[in-house]
């Protein structure tokens, strides 16, 4: 595929200003290559996804991006300034929002804790206590449960209300339905169109397409550590049986 | 029945110096990702300090069972902020070395300063003699000692529950890069849980200096005891290290009684068998990776 | 993080546990007139470990002092006034030890070697001197196989030994009531040994023993062996343990509650573990000692001129060194030579009274020095008057009575 840009790519109608523009994104281990100029971006309260098959360099760009993964080159901006030297801590206290693929829940801190380890960062856009358990109301109810008691949708509940408590604009979520029910499932994509309605940008990683063409706008198809496609949502769900076919599944 | 109850308390009473030491111990591992070797250092300059407090500036034992973890407290931010720190970023193995090192200049140090032989110290005054509990007659400072590490450890517990900063310290114990991810600020942690840390082993040796030979080479087998401890406990795991502790100090005790010949061989079947059945040790979830 | 943390976590415990089974000893353990025209005496002990303060630098200086006086008294008839005092450092191991006799002998031309503060040790620089025909006088080592089993020409053994430690107090205590006892000692090979030899003096002077009790070495937490050593409410606890383990015992001994109506005593026992430890936990203890710098005038007076040279008291070892290295010079003297042969000649059988020796004979047949001995006390901190006048003699053990009697020896020369 030819190289496009970006706004060529956009569907009509997603005009919004960039929150997230990662742009020339090479990523190493040692001395192997996971990312190849990789450029993306992410706009005011738009969901995208990052698609592609096990090992095509999904989670390393969102480590990348989140300060995790540091054997880097290339630029990260956030509303339009340059983070790309920033460590972790700094990334997400400028509003990036990190919901691990583990769900990343500690063990040894009640839910509540949990909810409120990490700092505000933004007093305007932090959800309330009240307005997480409202639309987490299972949390509420295991408000003092350690953790790990939860089963493996609340924790996932619990992982993406952390950073929203923390007033995230930019969420970064690594395979929000693995390994869940279908009936949890749902509920996490109800959960993340609520986010989408609130402001807050999202970067999903999905290894489940017919999953992701239900919450996202637009789509970047990873393979091999580049970008291969970017699609908006209405051309991924009429490829949805090439694409399927593409990724192995 | 009575003998039983002794051999107890007598377990309790060593197993606090190993809680104590190995809570120091578990908590800078977790927060900085640092296994101390100059943990056992610390807890003889606990002891030695407490020697020295008496003999050049008159303290008396209960002012030095706050003044000298205070100024172990100050050791070990200098030490965190001289030196530890600045090999954080490498492999573990750096830190371990360098902790290695200062113990050898630290024990060197104090044997130039003070001899290799023993320094004296007296049981304090209150804390002589026995208490009559339920027709038995236990010796009051061990009784003291077993009461005093147990009520620091649960202190120690409650912090860690019940306020802020223990509830970072055992977030970024569980798993820092996670913690920083969300943007919670353990780097401000970690030199005062360092110090605090080092502190925690000194009060053990001010425990220990009434009750145990005061020498510059106190630590050198304690700080093997201790490393049974941890991994019995589950490096990286708190509770596991205090528990490990008391469990250590009653296995210790009980074999002492009853298998005398094995009783220092049982701490390390202890750890082997843990290691065998649970790698991760008891209480450890082994989520570091 | 978590796995190699505990990969060196685990590494280091078993190689730090390993080396610490591995250490264990206390003290127990040619020409023309004169050769290349000077004396070399070479001090061999620990300056810098557990016997530091035992004998180390204080004994070179004892040494150094015994040739300074040797010379004011020989003023102008000394054979040579050419002596060095040379000194090493063994760090407590055996092997060390012998490595460094054998460099003394062979690239330093000592002519004797003193000391040695370790059973294990003592008996390799034995071998040393028997092979290179050099003198050896130990000191500070205890193994009474020096003069038993391990004997040789060339070797002596001048303070004290583990026979005369556990005979002098077993049989004074158990002579004075103490009849049932209880023996707890460090279980390797110095402490069983002392376990034996304690039972044996024990049983021949009428009493008995109860309970021997091993306990691991070294050890911190004595707790549970003092409760099983005060089942049977004896007479007599006796503690073997030596250095750490002696004040790690007796501090928990006293908090324990064991300062009522059993006698105390123990097995190896120095001025400066006294030091080390405090007289409050030991008030009351017996033990055999070979010397007390505050027993007489002659001690009194030797005694402050030590402390002024060095600073402190001098524990029986720093005033056998003295003692062994100027009748040494002694012997010299009288045969004209620093030959081996005829130094050793002049030392067999000679009668000394010196600031150490009282009715001291070196014995020909074992080349055991044999003189009185003293079962002492420590004494109750109110008593004590004077800085480190820790030790109060309550009885005087002959000579005669004090070390292996020869019918009992191995010894073959």
């Amino acid at each position: 595929m030819p190289e496009t840009t970006l706004s060529e790519q956009l569907p009509a109608g997603q005009t919004g200003t960039p929150v997230l523009e990662v742009s020339d994104l090479s990523a190493w281990y040692g001395e192997a290559q996971a990312l190849r100029n990789v450029s993306l971006e992410v706009r005011v309260g738009e969901v995208v996804t990052l698609v592609g098959r096990n090992g095509a360099g999904k989670s390393t760009t969102l480590r990348s991006v989140m300060g995790l993964h540091r054997h880097i080159s290339g630029n990260i901006r956030l509303d339009g300034q340059d983070i790309t030297s920033r460590t972790a801590e700094r990334r997400a206290r400028a509003g990036i929002g990190w919901v691990p693929d583990d769900r990343g829940i500690y063990a040894s801190l009640t839910v509540m804790e949990n909810l409120t380890l990490p700092p505000v960062v933004d007093r305007d856009a932090a959800w309330s206590l009240e307005r997480i358990f409202e639309h987490f109301p299972v949390l509420h109810t295991r408000r003092n449960f350690p953790g790990t008691k939860l089963s493996g949708g609340e924790q996932q509940m619990l992982a993406m209300a952390r950073p929203l408590r923390m007033g995230a604009k930019m969420l970064l979520v690594d395979e929000a339905s693995e390994g869940l029910a279908p009936v949890i499932v749902t509920q996490i994509g109800d959960i993340i169109r609520e986010i989408k309605k609130s402001g807050v940008s999202v970067l999903l990683v999905e290894q489940n397409v017919n999953f992701a063409s239900t919450v996202a706008d637009r789509h970047y198809l990873l393979a091999e550590g580049e970008v291969v496609e970017s699609l908006g949502n209405d051309e991924f769900q009429s490829r949805l049986e090439e694409l399927l076919h593409h990724l192995g599944m | 029945m009575g003998s039983f109850i002794q051999y107890t308390l007598q377990g309790l009473a060593s197993g606090g110096f190993y809680a104590l030491a190995a809570l120091g111990l578990a908590v800078i591992f977790g927060v900085l990702g640092v296994v101390n070797f100059s943990h056992g250092s610390m807890y003889m300059l606990g002891a030695v300090g407490t020697v020295v407090a008496l003999d050049e500036f008159g303290l008396s034992f209960w002012a030095s069972l706050i003044v000298v973890p205070l100024v172990l407290f100050v050791f070990g931010v200098l030490l965190e902020r001289g030196l530890v720190r600045w090999l954080l970023k490498l492999d573990p193995l750096y830190n371990f070395l360098l902790t290695f090192g200062v113990t050898l200049v630290i024990v060197d140090l104090v044997k130039r300063r003070y001899g290799s032989s023993g320094m004296p110290y007296d049981t304090p005054a209150g804390l002589r003699g026995q208490i009559a509990l339920g027709g038995l007659e236990l010796p009051t400072y061990q009784v003291f000692a077993a009461l005093l590490s147990v009520l620091v450890c649960v202190a120690v517990w409650v912090i860690l529950v019940k306020t802020r900063v223990g509830m970072i310290v055992r977030a970024a114990t569980e798993e820092p890069d996670r913690s920083r991810a969300l943007g919670v600020n353990v780097a401000m942690w970690v030199t005062p849980v360092f110090g605090f840390g080092i502190a925690l082993a000194g009060l053990a040796g001010v425990l220990a200096a009434p009750t145990r030979s005061v020498t510059a080479d106190m630590g050198t087998n304690f700080i093997i005891i201790l490393f049974a401890v941890v991994v019995i406990g589950g490096l990286g795991s708190i509770f596991g290290a205090v528990a490990a502790g008391f469990i250590v100090g009653l296995v210790e005790a009980f074999g002492q009684a009853y298998a005398p010949a094995y009783a220092q061989v049982l701490i390390f079947v202890l750890m082997a068998g843990v290691l065998l059945v649970k790698p991760t040790g008891l209480f450890g979830s082994g989520e570091h990776s | 993080m978590f796995k190699s943390s505990l990969k060196i976590v685990l590494g280091t415990t078993v190689a730090v546990s390993l080396a610490a089974c591995g250490g264990a000893g206390g003290p127990g353990g040619g020409s023309e007139k004169i050769s290349d025209g000077k004396l070399v005496l070479g001090v061999l002990n620990d300056q810098s470990g557990p016997y530091k303060d035992l004998s180390g630098p204080n004994s070179v200086e004892a040494v150094k002092m015994a040739v300074e006086d040797w010379k004011a008294a020989h003023k102008d008839d000394a054979v040579t006034t050419d002596i060095e005092v040379i000194t090493a450092d063994f760090s407590t191991k055996p092997d060390v030890a012998n490595t460094k006799a054998q460099e003394m002998y062979d690239r330093e031309n000592a002519d004797i070697i003193l000391d040695v503060p370790n059973s294990a040790a003592a008996l390799a620089v034995a071998t040393q001197a028997k092979n290179k025909k050099r003198v050896y006088i130990n000191v500070g080592g205890g193994t009474s196989a020096l003069t038993g089993a391990s004997c040789n020409k060339y070797t002596f053994h001048w303070a004290y030994d583990t026979y005369m430690l556990a005979n002098g107090a077993a049989k004074s205590v158990t002579d004075s009531g103490g009849k049932t006892w209880s023996i707890v000692y460090p279980d390797y090979e110095f402490g069983q040994a002392s376990d034996k030899l304690y039972t044996g003096a024990v049983e021949a002077a009428g009493g008995k023993v109860i309970a021997h009790i091993p306990t691991p070495f070294p050890n911190e937490n004595f707790a549970t062996f003092i409760t099983k050593a005060q089942q049977g409410n004896p007479d007599v606890i006796a503690s073997m343990h030596g250095g750490g383990d002696l004040a790690n015992f007796f501090k928990q001994y006293q908090q324990s509650g064991g300062d009522k109506s059993t006698k105390v005593v123990g097995g190896v026992v120095f001025l400066s573990d006294i030091k080390s430890i405090g007289a409050e936990p030991l008030k009351g203890m017996q033990f055999t000692d070979s010397w007390y710098w505050n027993m007489d005038k002659e001690a009194r007076a030797w005694a402050d001129r030590f402390q002024e040279k060095v600073g402190t008291r001098p524990t029986a070892i720093n005033a056998g060194n003295y003692s062994a290295a100027y009748q040494y010079l002694e012997a010299v003297q009288e045969a004209g030579t620093d030959k081996s042969d005829d130094v050793v000649a002049k030392l067999e059988g000679k009668k000394i009274n010196d600031i150490f020796l009282r009715n001291g004979e070196i014995r020909a047949q074992d080349h055991r020095v044999i003189h009185d001995v003293y079962l002492a006390e420590v004494k109750d901190p109110k008593d004590i008057k004077e800085d480190e006048d820790f030790e109060k003699i309550v009885t005087t053990i002959p000579a005669a009575n004090a070390f292996r009697p020869l019918d009992q020896s191995e010894c073959s020369m």
